[in-house]
């Protein structure tokens, strides 16, 4: 047992959870003093990721168990908790959102100019939440989390974001609600399943869920309600379209937290609760779910080619990239795991990296079609080099981090089945064809406007919040050990809990066919 | 003191301050009745406090007419809260209308006591007077504002609605009296449980009992006059009646059809899960369409009442407590956030002449009313079942115990027409911030800490059922352990 106690002396996941939001309270009280809430909002969001950062440090990555427990009952007549814990991968996820939501502080300094405050508000109650999920060990909690981080995002889109912010903002709702609910079903129907008798409270608690065994009809039944609910936040192809609509309207900092560690938390629900609860189901859906997985690849990323506005274009890149993920961790081996956890990973460093990049162009040109840009090199030599190199890390250059994720998870899709990884490499080569043409067309060319050269290139505020995602973007790339540690045992374990399930062989063809067998 | 003393001290409280307000009311000058409000929360409270002190007894008094346990405890207390916040929010709305009478609070009072009688009966005979009360003191009160067609309006249609449902449950009570040959509820339990006794009548009075309280919590497709009245009503005795008889109703339906009738729950339940479906469908579809808010609200309260059915029809093995908990804590949830929303409905009107309860006038709320806007937020999300508020735990406790109870597709049912349901709610918030207003306020001096007040013990009671639900979850579960005289 790894209790706080023990580990670190206080609770290190609740003051991770909550410094945010109580920085948020304190600043809705601080009504009237203009300047001074941008700074806690800085401060709240530096302690956070300093925190985030011991808690790395103090973290043992030589096993799978959860650590920094914390446990106290919170609603005991209904056996729910207040159940803390983490394990690898929730540390990295951790430490991704603590720096994306830091980063985005100083990124919108000067950006936003109606109800300020508030808006930094809603993004220290969406840390708040998004922590939360990565920490909560505790079905009923998760879902708790998981919804209040619903709240500031439709805020935030719905309030500062473009012309179509309203129905933007509603169709991301409705879409994670419509998930959500069937998911809060699934987990009541489970948690009543579990018990040991009629008599005995429901079990919410994740780590006893997972020695439960269901029934193949309800994992069928529980996983798919799970899996919706994910699918819709990842989001997998066909139930994506709530996204790029989101990414057009939404603020710059919105789009980073969106894209850079929302859609994860659809694939860390899919390997901290699909994968361990309902081992059956997985089985059999999982050749389904690669398929998904393949035409998200594949569509996202001929959409992608074909898009005239720049952060449309980035936010159907994420569609393609998002399908590398599931494709890794329905591959059920470890290493087509790591290879999600790690897309997962860069994905969040690099798309909020050309998110951030989008919106410091959209800043100085007031536009995002790119048949409105061209020879933007000339003015803004800086802002093309950074912008090349993130181009370059996010088609998966080797020796950055988006190489890393998205060759492990096709070897770990090869090794499941050689013809669906054949066609998961397409992707990379549509992605290196859609993001070297953007960049060509954006870049160079000729140049539209002489009038752009008295526009300055990237600030020094700006380089600042770009380069913690290009150093972590160049780490990841050349030496992933570090991050691969702290991911192999936790994904060591979901391959443990599958390979006793993995046993009925052939080929991806026939897996399908024998699981539409399973189907009826 | 006698146990039948005891057991209605609380009553007796209310309808001692309720005669002394209106005795003192015409002596007092106009202003000088702003503190009649208070001596009826102060009547409420005392009255409440009173019902807390006797929540370890058990008895029945009256000569098994009423019962004192915890359940009755559960659901008094629970409607003084009703009362005193729907006089929280009354006083300013009142005065500004010019109709700041003490009437109104002695009939919220009388009501009170009735639908506090409707919840404690173990008697048919007591339970229908406790009805009456209730239904001819919210009568007048729908018709308050006699000067304005719309209220009497609301009042009539209340009375016509109201009392031929009342004459349905009176005759449903007729037929069982006639087949089991008592009026006391356990004695006619029994009788129905051991027969014999003919199908067909008992069929026939189930009906009539279910038809008549569906009338009276407004479920479809008897749910017509709800919406029309709420629109017509003073909106804080809207807030009211919206609440209030939909509690006391609930405690009555447990009472008949899970304990008293739960022999025949394969009779009433497809009949309430016919009920339900269609209340919910009703409730959430015609929310979409409404541009009027007390409108929206009325349908949305349609819908919160099908879902409490689901619960009810959770219950249908008589053994399960669980669903019976889950009716008694979303009335909980519910009270304080439909309370809440009417609230920030009359703080609105309060303080701006113009408003006329449309959703275009709530545009750019969030810059002009900072306050309430944020607060409206709080009770729309709960509404709509959003952690970490009331709405939320209520819907999930709700939804276990339908699942637990092997419905699991009523609960994807449930959840469903609570997505639909986001929309509209979803769409207040839409306005509130994300619409900038056209027209301006006319403005009313509607300061009023009373209101104030009641509004921030609204959005507490939905936070800390939302947070910390364990005391009011604990209380429901005690409370239907044991149903005295049953």
């Amino acid at each position: 047992m790894y209790d706080f106690q023990e580990q670190i002396g206080f609770p290190i996941l609740t003051v991770l959870t909550f410094l945010p939001a109580v920085a948020g309270l304190v600043m809705l009280l601080m009504r009237g003093k203009p300047k001074a809430y941008k700074g806690v909002a800085l401060a709240a969001t530096a302690a956070n990721f300093i925190l985030s950062l011991v808690l790395i440090a103090y973290f043992d990555r030589y096993t799978a168990d959860m650590q920094f427990i914390e446990k106290v009952p919170w609603i005991s007549s209904l056996g729910v908790s207040y159940h803390m814990s983490v394990d690898g991968i929730s540390v990295l996820l951790i430490m991704l959102t603590a720096l994306l939501s830091l980063i985005i502080i100083p990124a919108s300094w000067n950006y936003i100019k109606e109800r300020e405050m508030q808006f930094f508000v809603a993004f220290l109650f969406l840390e708040t939440g998004l922590i939360g999920v990565f920490c909560a060990r505790d079905l009923l909690l998760f879902y708790v989390f998981w919804e209040i981080m619903l709240i500031p995002m439709y805020f935030i889109i719905g309030i500062w974001g473009g012309p179509r912010r309203i129905y933007a903002a509603v169709k991301f709702f409705l879409f994670t609600f419509a998930g959500s609910l069937l998911m809060l079903i699934a987990i009541v129907a489970i948690a009543y399943l579990a018990r040991a008798n009629p008599y005995a409270t429901p079990v919410f608690d994740m780590d006893l869920l997972e020695k439960s065994i269901f029934s193949y009809q309800v994992q069928m039944l529980a996983f798919l309600a799970f899996f919706i609910a994910f699918a819709v936040k990842v989001p997998m192809w066909p139930l994506h379209t709530w996204l790029p609509d989101a990414h057009v309207e939404a603020p710059t900092a919105g789009s980073v937290i969106l894209a850079g560690v929302m859609l994860k938390v659809g694939g860390y629900g899919m390997l901290r609760l699909c994968i361990p609860l309902f081992p059956d189901a997985v089985v059999t859906l999982a050749p389904w779910i690669l398929v998904l997985s393949l035409i998200a690849i594949i569509y996202g990323a001929l959409v992608s080619l074909v898009q005239k506005d720049l952060k449309k274009l980035v936010a159907y890149s994420s569609v393609s990239h998002m399908g590398f993920v599931t494709a890794g961790i329905f591959a059920l081996n470890l290493v087509g795991i790591e290879g999600g956890i790690m897309v997962m990973f860069s994905h969040g460093l690099l798309t909020g990296a050309l998110f951030l990049m989008v919106g410091f162009l959209y800043e100085r040109l007031h536009t995002r079609e790119i048949a409105d840009m061209g020879g933007l090199a000339g003015p803004f030599p800086v802002m093309a080099g950074v912008l090349l190199f993130f181009t370059l890390a996010s088609l998966g250059l080797p020796g950055l981090s988006g190489f890393v994720g998205e060759f492990l998870s096709l070897v770990g899709l090869f090794t499941y089945s050689k013809p669906l990884g054949a066609i998961a490499s397409i992707g990379v080569i549509l992605a290196a064809a859609y993001l070297l043409w953007m960049f060509q067309r954006v870049m160079f060319t000729k140049l539209r406007d002489e009038k752009w050269y008295k526009l300055p290139d990237l600030s020094l505020r700006e380089i600042v919040s770009l380069a913690p995602l290009a150093i972590l973007a160049v780490w990841a790339g050349v030496y992933p050990n570090t991050f691969l540690q702290l991911i192999q045992p936790s994904a060591a374990r979901l391959t443990e809990k599958m390979a006793p399930y993995m046993a009925e062989g052939g080929s991806a063809v026939e897996r399908i066919f024998a699981s539409l067998g399973g189907l009826f | 003191m006698s146990h039948d003393i005891i057991a209605i001290m609380p009553e007796l409280m209310l309808i001692a301050t309720a005669v002394v307000i209106l005795l003192v009311d015409p002596l007092l000058p106009v202003d000088g009745r702003r503190g009649l409000s208070w001596l009826g929360i102060f009547a409420c409270i005392t009255a409440a406090l009173s019902t807390w002190f006797s929540r370890g007894e058990e008895f029945t008094a009256f000569s098994h007419g009423i019962a004192l346990d915890k359940y009755s405890v559960f659901f008094k207390i629970l409607l003084l809260v009703v009362a005193a916040l729907a006089m929280l929010i009354s006083e300013k709305h009142l005065f500004l209308k010019k109709r700041l009478l003490g009437d109104y609070y002695a009939l919220i009072l009388f009501a009170t006591i009735g639908m506090m009688v409707m919840a404690e009966a173990i008697d048919l005979i007591t339970f229908f007077v406790g009805l009456e009360l209730m239904a001819l003191s919210s009568y007048l009160l729908a018709g308050f504002f006699r000067y304005q067609e719309r209220s009497i309006e609301a009042g009539m249609k209340y009375f016509l609605t109201g009392a031929f449902a009342s004459n349905f449950i009176l005759m449903g009570m007729a037929l069982l009296y006639g087949l089991s040959g008592s009026t006391n509820y356990q004695e006619i339990g029994d009788a129905v449980r051991l027969g014999p006794i003919p199908e067909g009548p008992l069929v026939i009075a189930i009906m009539f009992i279910l038809a008549g309280f569906a009338f009276k919590i407004s479920a479809a497709p008897f749910h017509n006059w709800a919406p029309d009245v709420y629109q017509g009503s003073p909106t804080p005795a809207a807030a009211f009646l919206s609440v209030g008889p939909k509690v006391a109703a609930f405690a009555a339906i447990l009472k008949f059809f899970t304990i008293m009738l739960g022999s025949q729950s394969d009779t009433w339940v497809p009949l309430m899960i016919a009920l339900s479906i269609a209340t919910m469908i009703v409730g959430a579809t015609m929310a979409l369409v409404q541009k009027d808010l007390k409108r929206m609200l009325g349908f949305s309260s349609i819908g919160h009442v099908g879902y409490l059915l689901l619960a009810v029809v959770a219950t249908g093995d008589s053994g399960r407590t669980l669903g019976m908990a889950a009716v008694l804590f979303y009335l909980a949830a519910y009270t304080f956030m439909n309370m809440g929303a009417f609230g920030v409905l009359v703080h609105l009107a309060n303080h701006n002449a113009r408003f006329n309860d449309s959703l275009d006038d709530l545009a750019g709320l969030g810059k002009r009313h900072p306050w309430a806007a944020g607060v409206m937020t709080l009770f729309m999300l709960s509404l709509t079942g959003v952690p970490p508020t009331a709405g939320f735990l209520a819907k999930f406790y709700l939804f276990s115990a339908v699942v637990e109870a092997g419905f699991a597709w009523l609960a994807v049912i449930g959840a469903l027409f609570s997505l639909v349901s986001a929309f509209f709610y979803l769409r207040v918030i839409v306005f509130m911030y994300m619409r900038d207003s056209e027209q301006t306020e006319e403005k009313t001096d509607g300061k009023s800490w009373d209101l104030s007040l009641g509004l921030g013990i609204a959005a507490a009671g939905v936070l800390l059922l939302g947070i910390l639900p364990a005391p009011v979850l604990n209380a429901a579960q005690d409370a239907v352990v044991k149903l005295l005289g049953n």
